[in-house]
This record gives structure tokens, C-alpha cells and sequence, in this order.
């Protein structure tokens, strides 16, 4: 009992003694009243250049770039886990996982993020001119021109994802009325127009030269500023070829949150096309950068694909206008521990495996009449009989430079060692008919492990289900060979080749590096100038077929022309001889040479996007020149090619076969209304402003 | 010592009895039943569909829970056209369907309705609903299908469940109109082994596809009009077959899903 009472008295005072001082010292002044060291507010960031380090760092650190850090199906999460390329749903590689999967949606929906990083911009934009004293104009100026591109990015990242987003253009202050916090989503129209002038508003202010390492530049705005505009035009164009018009208006504001109105399509089309050829053709003009030709040579095809492959591993190239770096070991990524080929598994491998749809893109093959690359004798792939060839590689002794840069083709050398890629071996006689009397898209899932030739005894084809001790052996002059290469494809292991075919692309060359997860440093080119080239081109083109005269007194067709050709001379590949006309023929030219170029690169996802071709009525242009769709879809599903390397032991020589791809069996969909992602239901329901797409 | 023992076990039990922890703290289980019909107003034939996103969608929103509601999960009407949801919870409902008819809610261009034929009901027991529409198209088998060498040959007959000047008038006020809307751009001779068999229970390789450009299939409207499947179905097995056309017209507007009008199933012994 005692001890109760000793312990109550005890607190008594404790409570006294606080109650006094806290009636005492609230009667002070204000003498307590001052900012702690340890936090850091503006006065500290906006007034010295290390500062302002500090706040770009962030803002940057946070942008929605699309490098080895982005999956599309994922979304902007940062994540590089299972990096790889092309995978989603274009046609340009494959990958045995879920995140092969068309763009449809993303899994993190890119509007908090967006959300906090516009709050990043727009402090940004509403203090700098409290601290402008603290720089010298130029400076200050470049600070400024920051934020607005930041604000621009991300406004033109929402757009291609939403169409019409919420326009919040300054600091809300939080709390406060909910009214005053709710902001609808903007017309597309407004949004794009938001978009265009950020960018304008960046590119005035930002200095020439980066004034560090990282930071944008004049330049670099104008560079997305063109592809931005690119998209632009062409959505407001190109949703008028989807069935019923693409376009909406919102159920909660009616407002037309998506497309463009009947009147208003065709001169913002035409706006933002000239908007996208007046930017790239400053940039061409002022001559900063350039083509990377470092190790070019005319006419010689080794020089130019070494050129190629070089390009996106020297950092001081010409060619790179806005480049995310990295730095071993304190920013890293893992693209070598999961796109690399089989035999350097690390832990992952195979993550990117290019179809052969992707190849017949490029120069250099035999073709059938139908265009396809030849493997028989006869007029399709059931026709006449197989090919041979001494090496794999001879298949691909013509290719374009610029695909052998790309690609890694079975027999071919990358980190000093023979990258062996063979499906099975063939112990028939020769010639070899075909192994299938249907290639058609309806016959893509009977396999090669289905075929008589491989389930008679004894048989005549060779296939192995996995690596290692799991692999299927063949006598073969008094050797015993693997029915499958070193790196597959095996027919029940996802983890081999899935294609014949490995990207070489954004690979590190070095035999000398290890790769593992985390362990890469190479850098990732948001930017270059070959894309400035083709946006322009296509700018071009586009205004031509719109009847609109140049907006800069220049030719606009001649221009097109020359960017393509410059494109095409560094890659390889062989030039156009006459101009380019304004036509859709002409128009595909320019297409195809940007999915050629620029793929791998996180790019023609965008592009078929914006070109509207990706549902199945549109979907003869999805190669950006005119394809069957029906070759390879169905009227909602698509799939890809690959291209098979098998030996033949009576010949001693190599055969291909070119088929649907054969070991995890991709299929892909897409429809008219993925063109806009659905909003974040989240978002649509706790607001009343906010409008789901009016489409869904 | 003890005491204090017990007095801090007495306070905990007497502060935990006020957290309500011998109560459920959940919704019960949503467990009204709503079931529909989609018919033709014209002959109260029901709509035939298929059940997936191509099919007649059936949209549920609850309006008693507040102004911003976000709707239910979409349902999809079965193949005879009726649909049902034994897990609703009760309340008041705006239902609403889109399908290969003419569109219930029209808007014009600037979201004025223009005609509102959804439906708002109290959904509490069992509650029926019935939606009386216009479809594009009827589609119906001509004769018995006949199998010739592993080919189905089954004729149907194609004619629009509402008149050119009738959709017109509808859909025109709508905005953005064409005279394409109304042309037949394909009909289907859908080939399964599933009873189910539809634009999502299709066998590839014996389904086939007549496509039709621009207005191509108007002198065909009312015509028999012979389908033959594709490739060669191994004998000895029964397969379904159904067939279904559509018009170059996308419900609900925007969406991109122009939506197939069916015949019934029918049972093929392929010998």
C-alpha cells in the first residue's frame, strides 16, 4: 500500500512541476521559436547550386523514364527485376513470362506518382523566383526551365496513358476545402496543348549545354517535345480509323476526356505534327549532335555493325541527347543477369528473344513472294524442300548490319564465345521436306515435339525437353551431339532460347564481365538523335498528306527523305533512290524505318500505339508497312514468329524453319479500348470530379 | 504484489470489452438474386449471345449507396440471352445492358440524353427484370447443316431486327453518324467441341470467317446464304455449331466491340 501511495505523490509533483513550466514559459517571447538544423527548408535548397543538385536529384529520381528500371506490364514502379525489351506485345522479342503480355494496362497505374512529382515542379515554379537573387540569370533561368520540363514529361506520360488527365498546374494547399483539391480531368485536346506549351516554356529557358551531367538542355526538351507531339498528332489523326471514332465524353464533368471532337481533330492534327517537325528540325539545324559513325566505314558491313553495337555503349556518343546513367555499385541494374543467352545464366537468362517477324523487317534474307524469308526451295514454307547451309551464320551472311547489331543470330559471336542455338537434329535423309504441311496461325500449336518424325520409333528428329542431362543425344560421326544447342531451346524450359534468335542490344560486350543481379552499370539512351531524324521524317510526311505547306520554308518531302537515308546509310542498309511521296506507301517507308531503328529500345510500343493499329481492324499496319493480319491473328489474338535452326546428319549441314513461335506459346490481345488505360478505379471512386474513361 | 497483478488483469479485461471483439465486424454476405431476359421487342424471341466481353454486357449500378458509385463487376448474359446473379446485395439499382441492339442510354454528343431505357429497380428476394430491344440483326439456320468430306455446310439467313430508317433515326441524334454503321461486315460459322461454342469457345482450325467490305452484303440481307467450315474435322466425333453476324457498329459507342447477333447451337455428327 505504502509503495502506491509513495508513487502517487511522486507524480504529483512530476504533474506540477510541468504545468508550471509550461504556464511559465508560454508567456515568453518567441525566443524557442527557431528552425531546427537538421531540417532542411528552401532557403537552404534554393539559394546555392549544391542545393538545387539536391532538389533536381529528387525530381529526376522520380521521373517516369523508360529504361531497365521500366516493365510495361508493370508500370513506373522502378523495379528492374527481369529487365528485357520489346516484350510487350510488339513483335520485336519475346520472353516466357506473364510481362509478355500486350500494353493494356499497367499494374501500378502512373497517376500518384505523376501526382507527387507535378507537386515537385510546381513548388518549384512557385518559389525559385522568391530566391532569384541567389543565381545568375542564366542559371536561374535553366533552374526554371527544369521544372517545366519535369511537368511537361510527366503531363505528356499521363497523356499517352489516359488521354485527358487533371491539369494541376500549382501547389495545392493541403488541408483545405475538398472542393478546392478536386481537379477533373482535362479535355485530351487541353492536355496536349498543356503539354506543348510546358515543353515550349522548358525549351526557352533551359541553357544549350547541360550544366552537369544529367541535367536536360535546350535540346533535350526540344527532342521530346517533337516525340510528344509526334503521339499527339497522330492520336487526334488516327482515332478517326478506329470503328466508331475513338473519342468520349466523360460521365461525372461531359467532358471529352478522350479524342478530339469531329470539328477540332483535323487542325489539331495538322498543329501538332508542324509543333513535332518545327522542334526536331531546330535541333538538325543547329548541328549539336550527330549520327554516332565513330567506327563506320562505307561498304563495309563488319565496320558498320560494329559501329552500331558500339554506339550504345560509348557514352560520349554524339548520337545520345539525354541518357540515364548508372555506376557500379551505388546506382545499378541487373539487364545482363536476365536478357543475356542461356550459357551466361545469371541467375536468369533468355529474357529477350527477338522474333523472326521482327527480322523480315530487315534487308539481307531470300524471300518467298509473300515476303516472308525463304527456307525451302518452293513458294511457301510447305513448298519445295529445305535450304541447307554449312554454318548457321551462312543464313545470315547478307543481314543488315544494323539487325546483326540488334541481334544475336545463332552461330554468332558476342563476349568472345559461339552463341549455339539449334531446335533439334534431323537424322532423315535429304533433301528435308517441311516438318509441317500447316504453318497457318490456326495450326501454331502443334509442335515440333508433336510431329510423327520425333514420336515414331525409331525416329528421325531430335529434340530436347531441357538442359543439361535432360538433353537428347545423337550419334554423329562417331561424336555424340546434343539434340538442342547450348542455349536451346529446350521444348519444356522457358528459360533456353524461345526464338532462335538472342537482342544483342544494351548487352555488355565485355568477356570480362560478370554478370549477376545488380551488377550492371551500362548506361540507357532515353534519347538520340536517330529519333529526332524519323520525327522529323514522319512530321513530314504526315503534314504532306495533310496538304499542309512546310512550316519553315524548307522541302518538306526532301527532308523526310534525307533523314531516312541518313538513318539508313548508318545502319546498312540500302538507300532510298527516289524522294519520298506523300502517300501512305510513302508514310509507311518512314514507319518501318523507326520500327527498325529504334526497337528494343522501350519506343514501338509507343508508336503502334499512336498509329492505332495494335486491333485487329487496323492490324495490317501493325509493321508499320502493310502486313496480312490475318497471317498472324486472329480476329482478336496475335502471335509471332521464330526461326529454327535444326542439323541434318546425313548432310552435315544446317536447315531452318521458320514457324509460329514454338516453346511458351505467346499469344497476345488487344482491342480498341486499350488505347486509353482505365483510370485507377480508386481515383474515379472517391472523387466526384474524376472520370473513368467514357468508353469502358 | 498480487493485488496489482490482479487489478492491471482486471483494467485490460474491462479496456478490451469495449472493442467489441465478441462481434462480427463484416457486412453479411450479399445474397439477393437478380435474374433477366434480353428479348426482341419485335417477336419476344430472346437476344441469343455468348458469355464473354463480346456478349450482352449487364452493368449494374447501385444508386441507393450514393452518387459516385463506382458500378459492380460486369456480368455477361449467358448463351440464350437471360443472366442471372445470386450474389447482389440489396438495394436500389440502375441496370443497364449493351449488346448487338440498339443502345438503351443515348446521349448526343455533349452527354444530353437523349432516351434512357435502362432500368431502375429495388433489388431485394428474388427480382426479375426484362429488357424488350431492337437487335441489329436475326440470325437464323436455313434447313439441317449437312457434312461433306469433314466440312460442315450449314445455310443461314441473314435480316436486320431493325429497319435502316429506324436505326438511323435512333442512332443519328447519337452524333458522329455514317451510313457504314449499317453494313454486315462479317458472319461466322463458329466450329467446337463444346456445347458453349461461340466467339470464345471456337475451334480455329475449322471456324470460319466470311468477311464483307463496305455495303457489299446488303443484297444478301433475307438470302440463304451457304457457310462451309474451314479444314477437316476428324470424323467420328459430335461437334456445335452456331453462326452469328454483325454489323460495323460498336455498343456501347466508343468501345470498339461491335457485338455478334447468334443463331442457336446446333448438334453436328461428323462421321
Amino acid at each position: 500500500m505504502d509503495y502506491i501511495k509513495i508513487k502517487n505523490n511522486r507524480m504529483k509533483k512530476i504533474y506540477q512541476l510541468t504545468l508550471a513550466i509550461c504556464i511559465l514559459f508560454s508567456s515568453c517571447s518567441k525566443f524557442l521559436d527557431i528552425p531546427p538544423k537538421s531540417i532542411v527548408g528552401d532557403e537552404d535548397l534554393f539559394t546555392s547550386e549544391s542545393g538545387m543538385d539536391v532538389y533536381l536529384a529528387r525530381m529526376y529520381s522520380n521521373m517516369p523514364f523508360e529504361d531497365f528500371k521500366y516493365m510495361a506490364q508493370w508500370g513506373v514502379e522502378f523495379n528492374g527485376w527481369l529487365a528485357a525489351m520489346g516484350i510487350e506485345g510488339t513483335g520485336e522479342a519475346l520472353n516466357r513470362d506473364g510481362i509478355s503480355s500486350a500494353f493494356t494496362s499497367e499494374r501500378t497505374p502512373y497517376w500518384g506518382k505523376a501526382m507527387t512529382l507535378l507537386r515537385d515542379a510546381n513548388y518549384l515554379i512557385e518559389n525559385l523566383p522568391l530566391y532569384q537573387d541567389a543565381f545568375p540569370e542564366i542559371t536561374y533561368n535553366h533552374y526554371l526551365g527544369e521544372a517545366y520540363f519535369v511537368r511537361a514529361f510527366v503531363f505528356n506520360a499521363m497523356a499517352r496513358r489516359f488521354g485527358g488527365v487533371p491539369l494541376v498546374t500549382k501547389v495545392m494547399q493541403y488541408p483545405a476545402e475538398p472542393a478546392a483539391l478536386e481537379v477533373p480531368r482535362a479535355s485530351e485536346e487541353e492536355t496536349w496543348n498543356q503539354v506543348l506549351a510546358d515543353f515550349n516554356q522548358a525549351a526557352e529557358l533551359l541553357s544549350p549545354e547541360s550544366p552537369k551531367r544529367g541535367y536536360a538542355n535546350k535540346y533535350v526538351a526540344l527532342a521530346f517535345k517533337s516525340e510528344a507531339m509526334l503521339y499527339a498528332g497522330s492520336v487526334a489523326k488516327y482515332n478517326e480509323t478506329v470503328p466508331g471514332r475513338l473519342t468520349g465524353l466523360g460521365d461525372k464533368t461531359g467532358v471529352r476526356v478522350i479524342g478530339f471532337a469531329e470539328n477540332a481533330w483535323q487542325p489539331a492534327s495538322k498543329k501538332y505534327f508542324k509543333e513535332a517537325y518545327l522542334a526536331a528540325r531546330e535541333i538538325m539545324s543547329d548541328g549539336k549532335y550527330a549520327l554516332y559513325k565513330k567506327k563506320w566505314a562505307a561498304n563495309n558491313p563488319e565496320a558498320q555493325y560494329q559501329n552500331m553495337v558500339d554506339m550504345f555503349s560509348d557514352v560520349e556518343s554524339p548520337e545520345n541527347i539525354y541518357v540515364k546513367e548508372y555506376t557500379f555499385p551505388i546506382a545499378t541494374h541487373g539487364y545482363d543477369a536476365y536478357s543475356a543467352p542461356f550459357i551466361f545464366k545469371a541467375p536468369l537468362a533468355s529474357g529477350t528473344c527477338p522474333t523472326l517477324d521482327f527480322m523480315e523487317l530487315f534487308e539481307g534474307f531470300n524471300r518467298y513472294p509473300d515476303g516472308t524469308i525463304k527456307v525451302t526451295t518452293g513458294n511457301s514454307n510447305t513448298q519445295g524442300e529445305y535450304l541447307m547451309y554449312d554454318s548457321p551464320m551462312e543464313f545470315f551472311e547478307n543481314a543488315e548490319p544494323r539487325l546483326r547489331a540488334y541481334v544475336i543470330f545463332p552461330g554468332d559471336r558476342f563476349k568472345g564465345t559461339d552463341i549455339e542455338i539449334r531446335a533439334g537434329v534431323y537424322t532423315g535423309a535429304v533433301p528435308v521436306q517441311p516438318l509441317f504441311n500447316d504453318y497457318s496461325y490456326q495450326a501454331a500449336e502443334t509442335r515440333y515435339q508433336n510431329l510423327n518424325a520425333y514420336r515414331a520409333t525409331p525416329k528421325t528428329l531430335y529434340l530436347s525437353p531441357r538442359e543439361g542431362n535432360a538433353q537428347e543425344l545423337v550419334d554423329y560421326n562417331g561424336t555424340q551431339m546434343t539434340a538442342a544447342g547450348a542455349n536451346g531451346p529446350f521444348y519444356d524450359n522457358g528459360e533456353g532460347n524461345l526464338t532462335g534468335l538472342y537482342g544483342r542490344k544494351w548487352l555488355n560486350p565485355d568477356p570480362a564481365f560478370v554478370p549477376g543481379e545488380g551488377r550492371s552499370d551500362q548506361h540507357f539512351v532515353l534519347m538520340r538523335y536517330a529519333e529526332v531524324l524519323l520525327n522529323a521524317a514522319e512530321a513530314a510526311v504526315e503534314l504532306s498528306l495533310a496538304g499542309e505547306g512546310s512550316p519553315d520554308g524548307s522541302d518538306l518531302l526532301q527532308v523526310a527523305t534525307e533523314a531516312v537515308n541518313a538513318v539508313r546509310e548508318r545502319a546498312g542498309a540500302s538507300l532510298l533512290t527516289s524522294t519520298i511521296t506523300s502517300t501512305e506507301s510513302g508514310r509507311n517507308i518512314v514507319r518501318k524505318e523507326r520500327r527498325k531503328e529504334l526497337a528494343l529500345e522501350h519506343k514501338s510500343k509507343w508508336d503502334i500505339r499512336r498509329w492505332r493499329v495494335q486491333h485487329y481492324e487496323g492490324r495490317n499496319g501493325f509493321w508499320g508497312e502493310n502486313r496480312n493480319r490475318d497471317a498472324f491473328s486472329n480476329n482478336t489474338r496475335y502471335r509471332f514468329r521464330g526461326l529454327y535452326p535444326f542439323f541434318s546428319t546425313s548432310s552435315g549441314k544446317y536447315f531452318f524453319d521458320a514457324r509460329f513461335q514454338w516453346v511458351s506459346l505467346k499469344t497476345f490481345e488487344y482491342n480498341v479500348i486499350d488505347y486509353y488505360f482505365a483510370i485507377p478505379g480508386g481515383e474515379v471512386a472517391k472523387s466526384s470530379v474524376i472520370d473513368q474513361q467514357p468508353n469502358r | 504484489m498480487k493485488k496489482t497483478t490482479i487489478f492491471i488483469a482486471l483494467a485490460s479485461l474491462f479496456f478490451l470489452a469495449s472493442c467489441s471483439m465478441f462481434e462480427l465486424d463484416n457486412y453479411p454476405a450479399p445474397a439477393e438474386t437478380l435474374q433477366g431476359e434480353v428479348v426482341d421487342v419485335a417477336t419476344g424471341n430472346p437476344v441469343l449471345t455468348d458469355q464473354g466481353s463480346e456478349g450482352i454486357r449487364v452493368r449494374l449500378i447501385e444508386t441507393s449507396w450514393g452518387d459516385n458509385v463506382t458500378p459492380n463487376p460486369d456480368i455477361f448474359c449467358m448463351p440464350d440471352g437471360t443472366f442471372q446473379n445470386t450474389k447482389v446485395f440489396r438495394g436500389r439499382y440502375n441496370v443497364q445492358i449493351d449488346g448487338p441492339f440498339i443502345p438503351l442510354l443515348r446521349e448526343d454528343e455533349r452527354g444530353v440524353p437523349i432516351a434512357d431505357e435502362t432500368k431502375d429497380i429495388d433489388i431485394e428476394g428474388v427480382t426479375q427484370v426484362r429488357f424488350e430491344v431492337q437487335p441489329f440483326l436475326n440470325v437464323e439456320w436455313v434447313g439441317e447443316p449437312r457434312v461433306v468430306n469433314g466440312k460442315i455446310q450449314a445455310q443461314v439467313r441473314v435480316t436486320r431486327g431493325v429497319s435502316e430508317s429506324e436505326f438511323r433515326e435512333k442512332i443519328e441524334p447519337m452524333g458522329g453518324y455514317s451510313s457504314s454503321f449499317q453494313n454486315v461486315t462479317d458472319i461466322q460459322l463458329f466450329v467446337s467441341y463444346s456445347s458453349s461454342v461461340g466467339y470464345r469457345a471456337r475451334d480455329e482450325r475449322w471456324t470460319k470467317i466470311n468477311e464483307y467490305t463496305g455495303s457489299a452484303f446488303n443484297s444478301l440481307l433475307g438470302e440463304t446464304i451457304t457457310l462451309e467450315s474451314n479444314g477437316t474435322i476428324p470424323s467420328g466425333r459430335i461437334v456445335f455449331i452456331r453462326a452469328a453476324a454483325r454489323i460495323n457498329y460498336d455498343t456501347p459507342a466508343g468501345s470498339g466491340t461491335r457485338r455478334y447477333n447468334y443463331t442457336d447451337a446446333k448438334e453436328v455428327m461428323v462421321q
